[in-house]
């Protein structure tokens, strides 16, 4: 019995040899500022503890991070990185679904915040080819939305500011829906983003989430992400609220109504519910959706505003 | 062709090196042109190692923009030899893969590929190559009413056949959803900053080897283009030879529509630039045409990148410019 306890013990001590020896070694290979993490497609970045220098690679990225408090870490950013205006003296590397990988390089990033959908996978493969780290997010709704803005406030210390952000954000969103549990009837609405082909949204997209949520029903709900549709289609859904987000000018809008009002029976020209609005607070997964979904509470259920006023 | 053996094989070396001189300045242009603003005298310092290195300016230069004008001069040459063999093989000085429609059937097939979601290579490349033959014998059938042929029919099927891909590419677009799309899009256009070193060297790989069986073949099509019948007595198996060309120049041309989309009228301008300049003999052709092509389109792409105010445009956008024009004007020349 003896002799094997105090094999044991040596074993023991050699065990505990290696791994010091191990984790030193593994101490030892990787760089002390940097950590890794999982991004939302799921593949593993190793970021620096301290980015400095990010590159954001789409608008609404920009957008989250000036939100945060953190644009002195921005060096570069995409065309039509617009909100806020400060964004937009910031370098450009192209636009979100072309970009310029040469200008990227020559900001010498030391983060790259990219999205899944528009930004080429090629230019994400080739920065990461060239030892610039690429974390991805996916902001699909309000709840991956909120997910994102706290990642990022994670990647680049504003934790707290993040956590401020998106409980405001979650309090809005709760205030929003106790309002809109009352309502009995949710009026048919057409989310028109483009103008001409006349483009709507379908159920995967996020602004059908907010017409949900907003208490309204989306008549164009489909498979299909951004279906198109001729007027006679539009006509047949006999729309009761028509909100018009393309980017066109007002007069472009003034035409566009003009447009829809050649059909008196249909019910939003009856009622003179078309609106148009910033497609802004629309297009672009950023807390500025929140702002959205109460613009679009209070065109869809206005009556809610004149029981409280 | 009864030129002197010693005498041509001087005009092959001395066109063939004062061309690759073009291309070696095309490309040193290319490397030191580009949306980052590095001077030209930074980099060429960088090249000859004269000052202590810049990494990040060593990496725009290598591994960005070399991949790109290697790409650019190999597309530019293939493109041009394109033209040169059909214009030589049809008789037809205006013929050229991006009017007849070769391109655009390669991009068909292209798009199908990267639709069921194949990789680069050698996914989409074959489906590309696929496009290209069919539109080739769609062209060939469609024109040959008897078996010659007809300068006018050849290029009225072509235009057809091109404009019928034009079609269907728009179909194909339409019919995509995602965010795919604007992928497509540019890489349509002629892109040629998305490809890396490594995808280069494949592409290099496809291509090198056909330059060289046409320029084996160089000899045939001087004969060729006197006649079949003269070509047969003079020992050239016209069925064979007109078989291998067609089908390597569209494997070349498919090959380069699937890394950089449509780049028209190279094949046009190039071939007809450097009849004018050294004469018709295809054996100091097809080497004027991999290097002088090639030159040509790292000029364009360097236009490309150095015209535009904010970003860049496709290099197949300034090709165009370029080369619409220039077949109008042959055209009407060879109606006269």
């Amino acid at each position: 019995m003896a002799f094997r306890i105090s094999d044991m013990l040596v074993y023991r001590s050699m065990a505990i040899f290696f791994l010091s020896v191990a984790s030193f070694i593994i101490f030892l290979g990787t760089p002390s500022l940097a950590r890794t993490v999982t991004d939302q497609l799921g593949r593993n970045v190793t970021v620096p503890d301290e980015p400095r220098r990010i590159v954001s690679l789409a608008p609404n990225i920009t957008e989250i991070i000036f939100s945060l408090g953190q644009e002195r870490r921005l060096i570069g950013v995409t065309r039509y990185s617009d909100f806020p205006s400060e964004a937009e003296k910031l370098p450009k590397v192209g636009s979100y679904v072309h970009l310029d990988l040469e200008k990227i390089v020559a900001l010498k990033p030391d983060l790259c915040i990219a999205i899944k959908d528009g930004n080429p996978i090629a230019v994400a493969k080739r920065l990461e080819s060239l030892k610039i780290p690429v974390y991805a997010v996916d902001p699909r709704n309000l709840k991956t939305i909120m997910q994102t803005v706290l990642e990022i406030g994670g990647l680049i210390n504003a934790e707290k500011r993040a956590d401020l952000l998106v409980q405001n954000m979650d309090f809005r969103i709760q205030k929003v829906k106790s309002l809109v549990s009352n309502v009995t009837y949710r009026p048919r609405v057409f989310f028109q983003i483009g103008v001409s082909p006349i483009v709507s949204v379908g159920t995967h997209t996020f602004i059908h989430g907010l017409i949900v949520l907003a208490g309204g029903t989306n008549i164009a709900e489909g498979p299909v992400s951004y279906p198109r549709f001729s007027r006679e289609q539009v006509l047949g859904l006999s729309p009761e609220v028509i909100i018009i987000t393309s980017m066109a000018r007002a007069a472009i809008f003034e035409q566009v109504k003009a447009e829809w009002s050649k059909w008196p029976d249909l019910p939003a020209v009856r009622n003179q519910r078309i609106f148009l609005e910033d497609s802004n607070f629309f297009d672009r997964p950023t807390p500025r959706l929140v702002d959205g979904l109460e613009l679009l509470v209070r065109l869809i259920h206005p009556e809610l505003f004149k029981e409280a006023e | 062709m009864n030129t002197d053996k010693p005498l041509l094989i001087k005009r092959l070396w001395v066109v063939s090196f004062s061309l690759m001189l073009v291309l070696l300045i095309a490309m040193f242009l290319g490397l030191s042109l580009g949306s980052s603003q590095s001077g030209m005298k930074a980099v060429f310092q960088n090249l000859f190692g004269i000052e202590p290195h810049d990494p990040m300016l060593d990496t725009i230069i290598w591994k960005i923009r070399f991949p790109r004008i290697l790409l650019a001069a190999l597309v530019g040459g293939t493109l041009s030899l394109g033209g040169l063999v059909f214009q030589a093989l049809l008789k037809n000085p205006l013929a050229e893969p991006y009017i007849l429609g070769i391109s655009g059937g390669s991009a068909i097939g292209a798009i199908i590929g990267i639709l069921m979601g194949f990789t680069r290579f050698p996914g989409v490349s074959l489906t590309a190559f696929s496009g290209s033959i069919a539109t080739l014998l769609l062209i060939l059938v469609m024109s040959s009413g008897q078996t010659i042929l007809k300068k006018d029919a050849l290029l009225l099927s072509g235009v057809m056949v091109n404009a019928f891909c034009g079609a269907v590419i728009m179909f194909l677009v339409s019919l995509t959803q995602d965010a795919r799309l604007h992928n497509i899009i540019f890489w349509l256009m002629g892109d040629l900053s998305m490809v890396d070193m490594p995808q280069v060297g494949i592409l290099a790989a496809m291509l090198l080897p056909c330059f060289f069986l046409l320029f084996w073949f160089s000899n045939s099509m001087n004969l060729l283009l006197m006649g079949k019948e003269m070509a047969q007595t003079m020992g050239v198996n016209v069925q064979a030879v007109t078989v291998i060309l067609l089908v390597a120049t569209s494997f070349m041309v498919s090959a380069t529509v699937s890394y950089c989309g449509l780049v028209g009228f190279v094949g046009l301008v190039i071939p007809h630039l450097l009849r004018l300049l050294f004469g018709p003999d295809h054996r100091v052709l097809v080497p004027a045409c991999v290097f002088g092509g090639g030159a040509y389109l790292v000029f364009c792409d360097v236009l490309a990148r150095a015209l535009p105010d904010q970003g860049e445009m496709p290099a197949g956008v300034i090709t165009a410019m370029i080369g619409a024009p220039l077949f109008i004007y042959l055209l009407k020349r060879t109606r006269r």
